[in-house]
């Protein structure tokens, strides 16, 4: 996994780019960008779930999530490029390994929210609270976000192999 | 005390990023809405979320002081850190200035296009570029800096 994972950084001019001067600081400006995009779009709906800002239509919070959407790809590419220029630091690493696990359940609580009360929550009119499984998803989705914030930073602190992991 | 302590460390730098996030996250949701690119969210329904903007506004606040204390040296001798708190700085009196353009406007009554707000787009890219350059100066700040700690020099 390793093997591959640098194979391709080096074959795709990522891992140059990546230990050149500007590579690394670029690249987490860019990954902050993306997590700020997320927060400002699908935080702010989760928020508005959850209950605040009564009278703001669900509808018109609901269309900012394709910027989240930009976001989220964006964080996609620019972690690839953390993950593949140092992957020992990154795969033996629990921060980083607890972060993949809250953006699987990011994921599956977003296919629940689709595949559920996406509709429902739109269509409720902008006076009335949704309902209580919407504002659970709300609170699961905006708790796991701020979690892998959390986690992002921790990646720094858990560097293999001077770190202590229960797990690993 | 507070750069020996791991938690009392980490804490800080986790509580700016998170604080972080919700500013910079809600400053660009409103460029955004002045961009015309989702749903105008300038009416005072938005005024929680202006209120949750100004708390992680304190917290980038107290726990950006903590780093300060455990670090003096390395950001004050480091001319990326004016530039952060400049873009920082600029970027609050644009969300401030802006919050109070709303603040006695009604959630039914929106203006007309190029009414109050002709300066709309201008002002948009004016946020953009402001939290750009704050979270772009957050993070060469851990790179350009000279000097670590002003306890070398004695």
């Amino acid at each position: 996994m390793e093997q591959a994972l640098l194979a391709f950084s080096h074959g795709t001019g990522i891992f140059d780019f990546m230990h050149s001067p500007w590579g690394w600081p670029v690249a987490e400006s860019l990954h902050f960008l993306g997590l700020s995009l997320l927060i400002g779009t699908v935080g702010v709906f989760d928020l508005r779930m959850i209950g605040l800002g009564p009278g703001i239509p669900y509808r018109n919070l609901h269309r900012m999530v394709p910027i989240g959407v930009l976001g989220y790809a964006i964080n996609l590419v620019t972690g690839t490029m953390f993950l593949s220029s140092a992957p020992d630091q990154y795969l033996y690493n629990p921060a980083f390994q607890t972060k993949l696990g809250f953006m699987l359940l990011a994921g599956c609580n977003m296919i629940w929210f689709y595949t559920t009360c996406s509709t429902e929550v739109r269509t409720t009119s902008d006076s009335l609270p949704v309902s209580g499984r919407a504002k659970l998803i709300g609170t699961v989705s905006l708790l796991a976000w701020c979690t892998i914030i959390v986690c992002g930073r921790l990646i720094t602190y858990y560097r293999p192999p001077y770190h202590w992991c229960f797990w690993c | 005390m507070l750069r020996e302590s791991g938690v009392a460390f980490f804490s800080s730098l986790t509580l700016h990023s998170l604080a972080m996030a919700f500013v910079v996250g809600i400053n660009l949701a409103l460029a955004f809405s002045l961009l015309g690119l989702i749903p105008s969210l300038l009416n005072r329904r938005f005024e929680p979320f202006f209120a949750l903007h100004w708390w992680a506004v304190g917290l980038i606040f107290v726990s950006g002081v903590a780093l300060l204390i455990a670090y003096p040296a390395k950001a004050l001798t480091n001319p990326v850190f004016y530039l952060k708190f400049t873009a920082l700085s600029a970027g609050l009196l644009i969300t401030r200035r802006l919050q109070r353009s709303v603040s006695g406007r009604t959630a039914a009554h929106q203006p007309p296009p190029g009414d109050k707000f002709s300066s709309r787009i201008p002002t948009a890219l004016a946020m953009l570029s402001c939290w750009m350059l704050t979270i772009g100066a957050g993070r060469f700040l851990a790179y350009t800096h000279s000097v670590l700690l002003a306890s070398r020099y004695f």
